[in-house]
């Protein structure tokens, strides 16, 4: 009986928290990374949604490792350095995974094309609705031409992004098969 | 499903509730521009762009790289160019010392004045524009250095922006593309005044320009002064298109190519008025509209 209460209380401690640190840690530097890549004059003003394709992984596949509040900080660093408007992508991003997990057991069982087209719409609602709040609060419409750039870029990033991280957990897997 | 589960999950579903109503919230206290919400952007600034600057170094270097393999495949053609160039150059500087000698003299007949009490102070840009909502730069120079919000920043080319938030070590320069971004500027030929617009895009808008004006295409654009935050006479760009009432102006600074930038550090006012009064600078239009302003003309155009 003694061995069987101490096994619940093991049980009662296993934590995700080291992992969801971890998981902040890189979206935090993906953010950054995506800071620093518009740098390159090619992403000038228009560097892809790299953490966006993180988020959406995550999510997917591991949602108990990215609570709200790992997306709340993803959202609000990045609209820090970007000088954007200071909670759009963070609201943005949270309402996303809310509509996401909502819709988690779906997307698990989805073909990559219908992942891909799924990402493409929600790229397009997080950058909708940063457009919607941005021009209601400044009252003017910013240039179209550099999102539609940001957001197709991001598109074509998908598969690669998708698949690195795919391979990262596959990996992670067998480590832990082989511990 | 537990009772301790079901008050987990009623916990969670609040706190999605409450982190989106804070985050919501966020972007009105934001735009509202509190002076706390200025100091906290500004020292999460300080604390994040050396990390910005670390993670950012590989890209860099990548661009480093792929610029050298550039200039070592067009070597030959480059040093032709570079020599041309340099022949333009030594007979425009030429010309440009005879010009500054005689606008001396022509200063010191009519007593103009001048702006020499700016001190010019450089510093790197840590960041570029990384999405299509906001087009600032974040400079590695802070108040230590004594800058101040207002500060025009430049290059060589012309103007980048004005300072508009200073950290400790770490500034924010908005870009004349930003949409939030007014510059009093002129036409460098016909002097017609007007206000180059951001549109967060690689080219500005030149509005409110008189009726009368005729815009050239490829006329230089120059800050007016007007205001007293930016010195008269730094190019801001160069009339690209004339659409009707639509005139696009594309920046004199490739603002892609952003390495360093200088910052114009004091007499914000941009004219040195030291032994100015202020009743001899500054002379308001006459009031009464009866007043003669030229021979034959009242203020409000009227001939008399």
């Amino acid at each position: 009986m003694k061995d069987q209460q101490s096994y619940f209380e093991k049980a009662d401690f296993q934590s995700d928290l080291p992992k969801q640190f971890l998981i902040l840690f890189v979206g935090i530097v993906l953010v950054l990374f995506e800071v620093g890549l518009a740098q390159w004059p090619f992403f000038y003003g228009a560097s892809p949604f790299l953490s966006l394709i993180f988020m959406y992984f995550i999510l997917i596949y591991h949602d108990e490792l990215m609570p709200i509040i790992t997306v709340f900080i993803m959202g609000l660093v990045a609209d820090l350095l970007m000088s954007d408007i200071l909670g759009g992508r963070a609201t943005a991003m949270m309402l996303l995974s809310y509509a996401m997990r909502m819709g988690i057991l779906r997307l698990q069982q989805s073909e990559f094309m219908d992942l891909w087209l799924g990402f493409a719409v929600s790229c397009a609602a997080v950058t909708l609705f940063q457009l919607i709040v941005f021009s209601v609060i400044n009252l003017a419409v910013p240039a179209i031409s550099p999102l539609l750039f940001q957001v197709g870029f991001t598109l074509i990033l998908f598969p690669i992004g998708f698949f690195m991280m795919f391979s990262v957990q596959r990996l992670l897997q067998t480590l832990q098969v082989t511990r | 499903m537990r009772a301790s589960d079901k008050i987990k999950v009623r916990q969670r579903r609040f706190a999605h509730v409450a982190l989106i109503i804070i985050s919501f919230s966020l972007m009105f206290v934001g735009k509202a521009d509190l002076v706390a919400m200025r100091d906290a952007r500004m020292s999460s600034n300080d604390f994040l762009a050396p990390v910005i600057d670390f993670v950012s170094a590989p890209i860099r270097g990548v661009e480093t790289m792929a610029d050298g393999i550039r200039t070592v495949a067009s070597l030959r053609a480059e040093n032709v160019r570079l020599q041309a160039e340099n022949d333009l150059l030594q007979r425009w500087r030429r010309r440009a010392e005879i010009l500054e000698s005689e606008n001396q003299q022509l200063r010191s007949v009519t007593g103009a004045v001048s702006y020499e009490n700016r001190r010019l102070i450089t510093a790197r840009a840590v960041t570029a524009p990384g999405g299509s909502f906001a087009h600032t730069v974040l400079i590695a120079i802070g108040d230590e250095e004594g800058i101040e919000a207002g500060d025009p920043v430049i290059t060589s080319n012309g103007l980048v922006g004005i300072v508009y938030d200073v950290g400790r070590a770490y500034a924010r320069v908005l870009m004349i593309s930003d949409i939030n971004a007014r510059i009093p500027v002129m036409l460098a030929s016909s002097s017609w005044p007007g206000l180059t617009m951001g549109r967060n895009s690689e080219y500005l808008e030149l509005a409110f320009l008189p009726a009368e004006a005729r815009p050239a295409i490829g006329e230089l654009v120059l800050t007016s002064g007007h205001g007293g935050i930016l010195p008269a006479g730094l190019a801001v760009g160069r009339v690209e298109r004339v659409d009707g009432d639509y005139v696009q102006v594309r920046p004199a600074v490739d603002f892609r190519n952003l390495g360093y930038v200088s910052i114009l550090i004091g007499g914000t006012e941009g004219v040195d008025r030291s032994d100015l009064s202020q009743d001899s600078f500054f002379t308001p239009l006459p009031v009464e509209d009866d007043k003669r302003l030229l021979e034959g003309l009242n203020a409000s155009g009227t001939r008399q």
